[in-house]
């Protein structure tokens, strides 16, 4: 009787401990398998939601160009179809990466995108469609994160190989591979440290024409140019079988005091031109005198001006100071294509330089940064599409990660 | 010690179970569990690619053309470097068994691993062009005629900044592709014939559409059609008369008399008729029948017996927008007018009623109750028959002769006929296969 009921208390004991045992064992499969199904649905979510970004214009459908909030998100350019986007709505975005700037003069912080010294796009944050707003109009605030990034998938570099004369090498590489036997057609502007219109700077443009060698690489050459006496800028235009980018580089001869675009108002294309010290200061402040200039890319790649509102003292032509009591100035661009403006300033005759602002994200190849932070994240799913800004071949990627987390009860 | 046993054979039956489910349950590789959708990836770069149409010029080169090679460049700069690929290029066939044959085929790898996607492209030759054939109606063999009211002797009113006959012109311009036989009648008299019962040019003459290009005027043939009891009231002194003729006779041919702006039938029109006589604005061969000209219509195309009657029916809601279906078919028959108009001259929706007439087109949204462009379609009640029709276009001064267009090929619906554009020698199929290299 006493052994039949050990051998009853033992195997009872030995039953609910494998049982436990095998619970868990169990447990833990079906965990992988929840986890490893909520990866799969978020790598179809990211893909979705790229999709829905990329191929709705938003709503207003030129919300790009308009000052008011979209209240529908979305990115297509609303003249095509397919993936192609507008080069005003990317502008909007608050660029993540950038550390935001104050201008004391209109009380404002600005989204800064910066490419160096004369390459940025100042955008007021009363503007620019936030990432939280942006995931209220996208439907996954609380539940999910992005971060979404733009970038050309062309990159070119601009090198200087001699600097009298001026010898420059133009590197041009895709995601993966050197781009060989590409034409690169470019605009060399060299700023009139004398001449122009009375104290103003003015520039001169050059065209020409250049192709890459089998390691992507074309060399430019400027007889006749000194690097040490005048400033000057390069567009370079690289295109083969569809593919476009941009480059861009500049040398200065001076950048103690310089202008700063800002963009003011999307729907008019008002943009102030603020003197570098009340922006960014800097060791020598002075009065400086600019010159305007807003050129469009045409089908040749060269660059065609147009006109800027110049009917008050303020604008296509002034002088400008810093501190109180020194209003900023103020131009009109044309709001209905994308182009570059192009602002050379002057402090004295050998005291030259010139800034380039892009009036829609594409002019310049500026890349877009958008969303939050994607470091600590347990598990980001990614996708990729190719798409064309204004002609200009870039890459959009995704990063999409769970906010509710993967914690399941076991 | 039997039951210890047991519980050991248990343990090791649900041991057999866990190691058996578990190499079932294989786990997926982080590829699989995350994928990088390189269908779309592949889509996309074929697009990018052919923003400028340098893919489909770069297909119909020769296979030895350098541009095949500024290609493979393009394509390998385009594609993140973990990603390899395979483009091939197929012509397509219309003949034989064999739908597609190979033209070339690039690649920077031997293989492109065990998991790949792709998408494909169908890119045209520049030296194509595309037609479009329309579907003509009628073309089941019932009505198909278009008459144009063209009459040289006869002024139009309200259709300011233009002549009856260049209105005329892009009417015909504009529909008669969509038709079996267009027929432009250039006289009153020849109006008169077709009012007769007689053809022109050997057309059907019976189900046809008649558009009136004079506007608020309308033709009046010499004669019969200007008689006393016929096209003329004695009693109130009206060519009203006319216009219960007129209604009548769309009712008997079952015509679709469309109206084009303004007022409908308000003046009637004949120079060689009313030589001295002016339509109270100064222009002379016309003779004002005010609002009775319209309800005599609408009596004489119901059936009902003629009065004379002056009350004036239409309304001005002012701005009207096109309905969605309206806007659907701009689309589709590439006729785009300004979504919104200005309607002076409205129909009320309770003619419906009055005078057994269905809207089977609605133009612009209506109003309260004004109707500012819809086909009306007399149906004797329970009969299902359309027995005559009235396309009026209640708008302001000066007409879009696109809209009169638009509004009948909203109601008769004719189907677009595109050439085949995989035809042989024209189209190439570009497919853009993609693998991933790297990692796990």
């Amino acid at each position: 009787m006493a052994g039949a009921t050990i051998d009853h208390l033992v195997s009872v004991t030995v039953f609910l401990a494998a049982i436990l045992l095998f619970i868990s064992l169990f447990n833990q499969t079906i965990q992988t398998a929840i986890v490893y199904q909520r990866h799969r649905n978020l790598a179809t979510r990211c893909s979705d939601l790229l999709d829905n970004m990329l191929l709705t214009p938003g709503y207003p459908i030129d919300w790009g160009r308009m000052n008011d909030t979209p209240t529908s998100f979305g990115l297509q350019d609303p003249e095509f179809t397919q993936y192609r986007l507008s080069p005003f709505s990317l502008m909007r975005l608050n660029y993540t990466p950038g550390s935001p700037i104050y201008y004391d003069k209109t009380g404002q912080w600005y989204s800064n995108i910066t490419m160096g010294f004369g390459q940025s796009l100042l955008v007021p944050y009363n503007e620019v469609v936030n990432y939280s707003y942006a995931t209220k109009l996208l439907g996954t605030n609380n539940t999910y994160g992005f971060s979404l990034t733009i970038t050309p998938i062309l990159t070119i570099t601009i090198q200087e190989v001699q600097s009298n004369p001026l010898n420059l090498s133009v590197n041009v590489f895709g995601s993966g591979f050197p781009l060989a036997g590409a034409n690169v057609s470019y605009s060399f502007l060299t700023v009139q440290g004398t001449g122009g219109s009375g104290p103003y700077p003015a520039y001169t443009i050059e065209y020409g024409d250049a192709l890459t060698n089998g390691e992507g690489v074309a060399y430019l050459s400027f007889p006749g140019y000194d690097t040490t006496q005048d400033s000057y800028c390069l567009l370079a235009y690289a295109h083969l079988n569809g593919l476009v980018g941009v480059g861009y580089r500049e040398s200065v001869q001076y950048e103690g005091s310089y202008v700063v675009p800002l963009v003011s108002d999307f729907e008019t294309g008002t943009v102030l031109i603020a003197h570098s010290y009340d922006v960014h200061q800097g060791d020598d402040p002075a009065e400086i005198a600019y010159n305007a200039t807003f050129v469009l890319l045409s089908k040749d790649f060269t660059l065609r001006e147009m006109p800027l509102d110049n009917t008050t003292n303020t604008g296509k032509i002034g002088k400008i100071n810093y501190g109180y009591g020194q209003p900023y100035n103020n131009i009109t661009l044309s709001t209905d294509n994308p182009g570059l403006l192009i602002i050379t300033y002057r402090k004295s005759a050998q005291e030259s330089g010139v800034v380039v602002m892009p009036w829609g994200i594409s002019s310049v190849g500026f890349p877009i940064s958008f969303g939050g932070d994607v470091s600590q994240k347990e598990w980001v799913a990614t996708d990729t599409r190719q798409v064309v800004v204004n002609g200009i071949a870039y890459q959009a990627k995704l990063g999409l990660w769970d906010l509710q987390g993967y914690q399941v009860i076991g | 010690m039997m039951r210890t046993v047991e519980i050991l054979l248990v343990i090791i039956i649900i041991t057999g179970a866990f190691i058996i489910s578990s190499m079932f349950a294989v786990l997926p590789s982080p590829r699989q569990v995350s994928p990088l959708n390189l269908r779309r990836l592949a889509l996309t770069t074929l697009q990018s690619l052919d923003v400028n149409h340098d893919l489909s010029d770069t297909a119909f080169r020769p296979v030895n053309d350098p541009a095949w090679g500024q290609l493979q460049v393009a394509v390998s700069a385009s594609l993140p470097p973990n990603i390899v690929y395979n483009l091939t290029v197929y012509e397509v066939l219309d003949t034989g068994t064999q739908v597609f044959t190979l033209v070339k085929s690039i690649s920077n790898a031997e293989s492109l691993g065990v998991e790949t996607d792709a998408s494909t492209y169908l890119s045209a030759s520049s030296n194509v062009t595309f037609n479009v054939v329309p579907e003509k109606i009628g073309a089941n063999g019932n009505g198909g005629t278009l008459y144009i009211l063209n009459c040289s002797d006869a002024m139009g009113w309200w259709i300011t900044g233009y002549t009856s006959q260049s209105l005329a012109q892009d009417l015909y311009q504009l529909l008669s592709p969509y038709f079996q036989s267009t027929v432009m009648v250039q006289s009153t008299a020849q109006l008169g014939q077709i009012l007769n019962g007689t053809q022109l040019q050997n057309e059907t003459l019976s189900n046809a559409v008649v558009i009136n290009t004079l506007g608020e005027a309308v033709p009046i043939p010499s004669g019969y059609y200007a008689s006393s009891g016929v096209g003329y009231d004695p009693t109130a002194g009206s060519y009203a008369r006319y216009c219960y003729t007129l209604g009548s006779r769309v009712r008997q041919y079952n015509w679709t008399w469309v109206s084009i702006v303004g007022y409908p039938l308000y003046y009637v029109a004949n120079t060689g008729l009313f030589p001295s006589d002016q339509n109270s604005w100064g222009i002379y061969g016309m003779k004002m029948v005010n609002a009775a000209g319209l309800n005599a219509f609408l009596r004489g195309l119901d059936n009902q017996a003629y009065s004379y009657d002056n009350t004036w029916i239409t309304g001005s809601p002012g701005i009207v927008y096109m309905t969605t279906q309206t806007q659907y078919y701009c689309n589709y028959y590439g006729v785009y007018p300004s979504a919104y108009q200005t309607a002076t001259r409205s129909l009320p929706s309770s003619i419906q009623g009055t005078y057994h007439l269905n809207a089977t087109t609605i133009v612009f949204n209506q109003v309260d109750n004004w109707v500012s462009g819809a086909v009306y379609r007399h149906s004797v009640s329970g009969s299902g028959n359309f027995t005559g029709s009235l396309f009026a276009l209640g708008l302001t001064r000066s007409p879009d002769i696109r809209l009169t267009g638009l509004g009948i090929l909203c109601d008769y619906k004719p189907r677009l006929y595109r050439s085949e554009y995989s035809a042989a020698g024209t189209s190439r199929l570009i497919v853009l296969q993609l693998g991933q290299v790297g990692g796990v």
